[in-house]
């Protein structure tokens, strides 16, 4: 490797070496990008370059996905539609044993599907189930290992804010990666259904069996999440089958959360301001990101690393295979010490262009990528739903919470190991559907 | 105020792509949504990278830096403040560049005709704003 990749290695490494000194991910992306492209193209290219991409970033309509997802999610909230997902959940489950802990997995993947964050999702069943687990008797371990681990499938199903920002940064489709993320966010939430199942029954005092609810509470449950259940398979559905584009999906899930926010009699000038307010910070720490993982994309792509890095790969003979696994165990070592979104930044720009050479889907490594940060937000160092989880039971030991999720963990690397040898578990539904 | 006029624009973007696609739904397409929806967006990022900015909820690597003794942690959130101060001067600079390039080209959208050089004087402000955020970031104590 010499001239052009090298320098393009040395930013690399400069970027890892700056995102560890706490530096905002996006100014430290943006930084590196714009140095290295003023080193290999000159001073007034590289500023001219990352003033074209800032200004194209910002009125790209696909953008407009991202903030209207997060304002259906934080109205949703304001709509106190996470304590009704988990309530179904419960009424339905409790009465098994570990029925609890199943309807926090459960609880995690209906508000997966209106909010597109992890650490949110945790958050939000982490409070509303935590304290319901742990009053009925169930052990600490299980109780805040299947929160952590379910609060991962906020990311994965959609609509989740970690596609958006992929679809973005690597030009896909952000309705193709939804549609993608369905088959792998229910066999991810399924395999966590059985770790618990195979759980409690080699440890069934951790899960006390608890009395079941009458069919008069459950259709009253049910009755309470019919409205958002409505619009989450308009929005969902309605992508998976093209009726709407991304885009729409959104305005339109962001419109029905409005209305049932109204309708729920939740709605003032502060709730929505809160929303708003809410929405505009998160999107924009996520804007700073893109455009700095753009600008930070084109020095790499200037570079040439790209290229030498798949040459050395191609070199080895693996196979897109053996190639899939190593890219996993490197996704799996760099997430032990940047967090989800610092990493898929940093890796999309040198993976994509490999993985697509070996003749793989786009798509695919998205959602594979997804995959392998939701792994980082269980595990330490990083291990953020950990900490989370710990914010909510502060008498739980970061240690007992880690314990708790490590039949999890066992889980989730099974699943990624299979969505690497079996692309179709991803891309399977999109053929069904013909699109 | 700033939550409500680029929070109002995220809602004139959902107004308009609701509408787009309840007017598809019945064969009479609203034109120019697409337009209209880019605009709003504009507004919206722009806006918020400001509150983010403002409110110092930009996300970065903690694995570190929450082990460094004070003094360590409040000369990086200085130097970072610095480097983001230079990247919103880079990016300053080159939109400026480019806006005074394409001034006299009365650049617009197809459909509705919307002038594109609003967007780009309010981006240049708001990159201005982040600018002027950052330096005095620069002069500011970290609290221990």
């Amino acid at each position: 490797m010499t001239g052009q990749p090298l320098l393009g290695l040395a930013g690399v490494i400069t970027l890892l070496v700056l995102l560890l000194t706490g530096m905002p991910i996006g100014i430290a992306l943006g930084l590196v990008g714009l140095g290295g492209l003023a080193l290999t193209l000159g001073l007034e290219p590289a500023v001219i370059k990352s003033g074209v991409l800032l200004f194209e970033t910002l009125t790209r309509y696909e953008l407009g996905t991202l903030p209207l997802f997060m304002l259906m999610a934080h109205l949703c909230f304001a709509a106190e539609a996470s304590r009704d997902f988990f309530d179904v959940a419960a009424r339905f489950l409790g009465h098994r044993r570990g029925g609890l802990a199943i309807a926090s997995v459960a609880g995690c993947a209906g508000f997966g599907s209106i909010n597109g964050s992890s650490l949110a999702t945790t958050a939000t069943i982490g409070l509303v189930a935590l304290p319901e687990m742990r009053s009925r008797g169930y052990a600490d371990s299980l109780a805040t290992g299947s929160i952590a681990a379910g609060g991962t499938l906020g990311q994965m199903i959609p609509p989740s804010g970690a596609l958006i920002v992929f679809g973005i940064i690597a030009e896909q489709s952000i309705g193709a990666l939804f549609t993608a993320a369905i088959v792998p966010g229910i066999t991810q939430m399924l395999s966590y259904f059985l770790v618990i199942a195979l759980w409690v029954r080699l440890q069934p005092g951790i899960a006390p069996r608890l009395p079941g609810s009458s069919w008069a509470e459950r259709r009253a449950a049910l009755r309470r999440i019919l409205d958002i259940g409505v619009l989450v398979v308009v929005v969902t559905g309605g992508i998976a089958v093209g009726w709407v584009t991304p885009s729409e999906a959104a305005a339109v899930g962001a419109a029905g959360a409005l209305l049932i926010c109204w309708l729920r009699k939740r709605l003032n000038g502060q709730t929505l301001r809160r929303a708003l307010e809410e929405t505009l910070r998160t999107s924009g720490l996520i804007y700073l990101v893109i455009v700095g993982a753009l600008i930070f994309s084109a020095f790499i792509s200037v570079t040439g690393l790209t290229e030498a890095i798949g040459t050395s790969i191609a070199g080895l003979g693996l196979g897109p295979s053996g190639t899939m696994l190593l890219v996993a165990a490197f996704l799996l070592l760099i997430g032990s010490v940047l967090d989800g979104l610092a990493m898929m930044l940093l890796t999309t720009p040198i993976l994509l262009p490999l993985v697509t050479g070996f003749g793989l889907s786009p798509v695919w490594f998205g959602i594979f990528l997804v995959r392998a940060m939701e792994i980082g937000f269980v595990h330490p160092p990083i291990g953020m739903n950990l900490y989370v989880i710990q914010g909510v039971a502060p008498d739980v030991s970061i240690g007992r919470v880690f314990r708790g999720v490590l039949p999890f963990l066992a889980a989730d690397l099974i699943h990624l190991v299979l969505l690497a040898l079996f692309p179709v578990i991803a891309l399977g539904l999109q053929h069904w559907l013909g699109r | 105020m700033l939550a409500w006029i680029c929070g109002g624009a995220l809602l004139v973007a959902m107004v308009t792509d609701t509408l787009a696609m309840l007017g598809r739904a019945v064969h009479v397409p609203l034109l120019g949504a697409i337009e209209v929806v880019q605009t709003a967006v504009l507004f919206a990022s722009a806006g918020g990278l400001i509150v983010a900015a403002l409110d110092s909820a930009h996300a970065r690597v903690h694995l570190l830096v929450s082990r460094l003794p004070a003094g360590v942690r409040d000369a990086l959130a200085r130097l970072h403040a610095a480097a983001s101060a230079v990247l919103y001067l880079a990016l300053l600079a080159g939109s400026a560049w480019i806006a005074s390039d394409l001034w006299n080209g009365h650049e617009e959208s197809e459909l509705l005709l919307i002038p594109y050089r609003p967007l780009r004087v309010a981006l240049i402000g708001a990159l201005a704003v982040l600018l002027v955020h950052s330096l005095t970031r620069i002069r500011v104590r970290q609290r221990p």
